[in-house]
């Protein structure tokens, strides 16, 4: 592509200055005007993404008196039994909560694309919860699981089923977490695997709509393993955004009970003002950080190879 | 009994679906235009007053107004809105220097762009915030909008666009000695609908959905953002829920009917970065 898009360039800077000497000056014109083009973005994302990281990287190794101390941070929270459960929590609920959010947005897709009725309608209806603040979609599943009082329990009561404790409940409380972020979550993802599935050729779709066993094996071996990257794209991203789940935590379980919900960016966000120990907050970030980046550099790859391979 | 047509399962099915999506949003609409003492009332045992509301009112409405919370609306609007305008300008700019212009370390410089949509701002916030503070810029729009105006991923997306643009047009332009502003101005970014719409959604929904950031750099009711405000009536000893909800119901109200008629793009604009 890039190849491509200099040979043109040069023909086009060709025609307009003829002449080594003029050529450069055209050269250096063009590096003038990229260079405006792009300085109000980059300034900007220096301010508020590169120079952040780098600040939190020389943070994670001073003490709260800003002294080095070396690897001291990491020291301390790889011992610490606070940080080590927010990992523990951090990870069971990831290992939980994307394969139930990727099964249920790929169902809602195979729903939506193999013959309901008015497909558009429901894909716009079930994307409404993500365009809801998720501060305030916690509000009011918040209230739904109310033990005494909530809309949760009166069903649970209504169909002959035990009450249950919900938030309250440290057994339960990461259960109604994914309840509530999976309901943010799945409509968003079906949206991309539609998208996925759409792209799978028609002959296969034309299989796919016949009833019974056979859709079922058209669906394991051929459609979905045509659909790969799409799903792929979905795990990992889901992923990243699951690693920083922070709103919920921090509005309806402040981590608990007894730190059952302390997930690692809650975690970060009480170090750093609970117990006002911000380079141990910079330290802890720099290895969430280090997971998310090589999360999401995966999801890049991933993406790049899917485009020069077609 | 005739045969039933092959979309009724499917169809029954996606419909149960999305009821049970829907009921927590039904829920907080009719909860909203109930009066506060009637709201709690009806959740158990269950019953169709749930769903159905016994006496309406829009007092929540207007008590969340005169408690000032139009000034909430307004600054999560405008930061919104703000950073979707300048945004749009300056992503395009920067994508369009790195597919139509030719210089040198374009590959580099692109590389660069990519790092920092792999870097979650959630995770720097708090340090970020800190030296936001440091330098006496909490309170202020231009910390709010900030880190939601540049976004590498909007660039990466306008770029894969613009290269699918045929470079024949940006010749032809430049022998008829046309600007480089103005083959942007009056030939990319007329011809880039799609993919502007999906840059200005994510930028949208960085903002509006933005929690902890306006938690960190705002302390005054001046420059609150709307979803802090909601979560800071949870928190006071007297709470109503009545208000709670009917501010939920507007900022709600306000994405969906932003969001919802441009979808259509949104969904051709993931298919040009390669995810599908």
């Amino acid at each position: 592509m890039s190849a491509d898009s200099s040979i043109n360039l040069t023909r086009g800077g060709a025609l307009l200055s003829p002449g080594s000497v003029e050529d450069k000056k055209g050269r250096h014109q063009a590096t003038l005007s990229a260079i405006l083009f792009l300085s109000p973005a980059f300034v900007l994302l220096i301010l508020f993404r590169l120079a952040p990281v780098i600040q939190v990287f020389f943070d994670s190794f001073l003490n709260s008196s800003s002294e080095w101390v070396g690897l001291e941070n990491y020291r301390f929270l790889l011992e610490s039994d606070s940080f080590l459960n927010s990992i523990r929590v951090t990870l069971l609920f990831n290992v939980l909560i994307n394969p139930i959010q990727i099964v249920m947005a790929l169902g809602m897709a195979l729903l939506i694309v193999d013959g309901a009725k008015k497909p558009g309608m429901w894909q716009t209806l079930n994307l409404l919860p993500v365009v809801v603040p998720l501060a305030i979609s916690s509000l009011i599943w918040g209230v739904a699981f109310r033990p005494d009082d909530g809309i949760i329990n009166a069903i649970l009561i209504a169909v002959g089923l035990p009450e249950q404790r919900w938030l309250t409940s440290a057994d339960q409380a990461m259960m109604s977490i994914i309840i509530l972020a999976s309901w943010v979550g799945v409509g968003y993802w079906s949206l991309f695997l539609v998208a996925g599935l759409h792209q799978v050729p028609k002959d296969v779709m034309e299989a796919a709509t016949l009833d019974g066993a056979r859709y079922w094996r058209t669906l394991w071996y051929v459609r979905l393993p045509l659909m790969r990257r799409p799903l792929a794209f979905v795990l990992v991203a889901d992923t990243a955004v699951n690693l920083l789940l922070f709103a919920p935590v921090q509005i309806l379980t402040r981590g608990g009970p007894v730190d059952s919900t302390n997930l690692v960016m809650f975690d970060i966000y009480r170090n750093a003002f609970v117990f006002a120990d911000l380079p141990l907050a910079a330290a802890e970030t720099v290895l969430l950080l280090i997971v998310v980046m090589a999360i999401v550099g995966l999801q890049f790859f991933m993406l790049n190879q899917r485009r020069s391979g077609s | 009994m005739p045969a039933l047509p092959k979309s009724f399962v499917p169809t029954l099915l996606i419909g149960i679906v999305t009821a049970i999506f829907m009921t927590p949003l039904m829920w907080l609409v009719v909860s909203a235009f109930r009066p506060e003492g009637d709201i709690l009332g009806h959740l158990s045992p269950l019953t169709w007053e749930i769903i159905v509301p016994a006496r309406v009112t829009t007092e929540n409405f207007t008590l969340l107004i005169e408690n000032g919370f139009g000034r909430a609306v307004f600054n999560s609007v405008f930061i919104a809105f703000g950073s979707v305008f300048l945004g749009l300008l300056i992503n395009s700019m920067a994508a369009f220097a790195l597919s139509a212009i030719e210089f040198p370390r374009r590959g580099l410089v692109f590389a660069v762009v990519v790092v920092t949509f792999l870097i979650p701002f959630e995770a720097i916030g708090i340090p970020l915030a800190g030296t936001v503070r440091q330098l006496n810029l909490d309170n202020s729009y231009a910390a709010l909008m900030g880190p939601g105006i540049a976004n590498g991923f909007a660039i990466f997306m306008l770029r894969q666009f613009f290269l699918s643009i045929p470079k024949e047009l940006f010749e032809a332009a430049r022998v008829d000695g046309v600007s480089l502003f103005q083959i942007y101005w009056r030939i990319y970014v007329p011809l880039s609908k799609a993919p502007m719409v999906g840059a200005g959604i994510i930028i949208f929904l960085f903002q509006w959905q933005a929690y902890m950031w306006p938690l960190l750099v705002t302390n005054t009711r001046e420059y609150e953002v709307a979803p802090v405000a909601l979560a800071k009536l949870i928190g006071q000893f007297d709470f109503d829920l009545g208000q709670m909800l009917a501010g939920a119901v507007l900022l709600a109200l306000i994405p969906a009917l932003v969001i919802l008629p441009l979808q259509r793009y949104f969904t051709q604009s993931i298919a040009g970065t390669g995810v599908k």
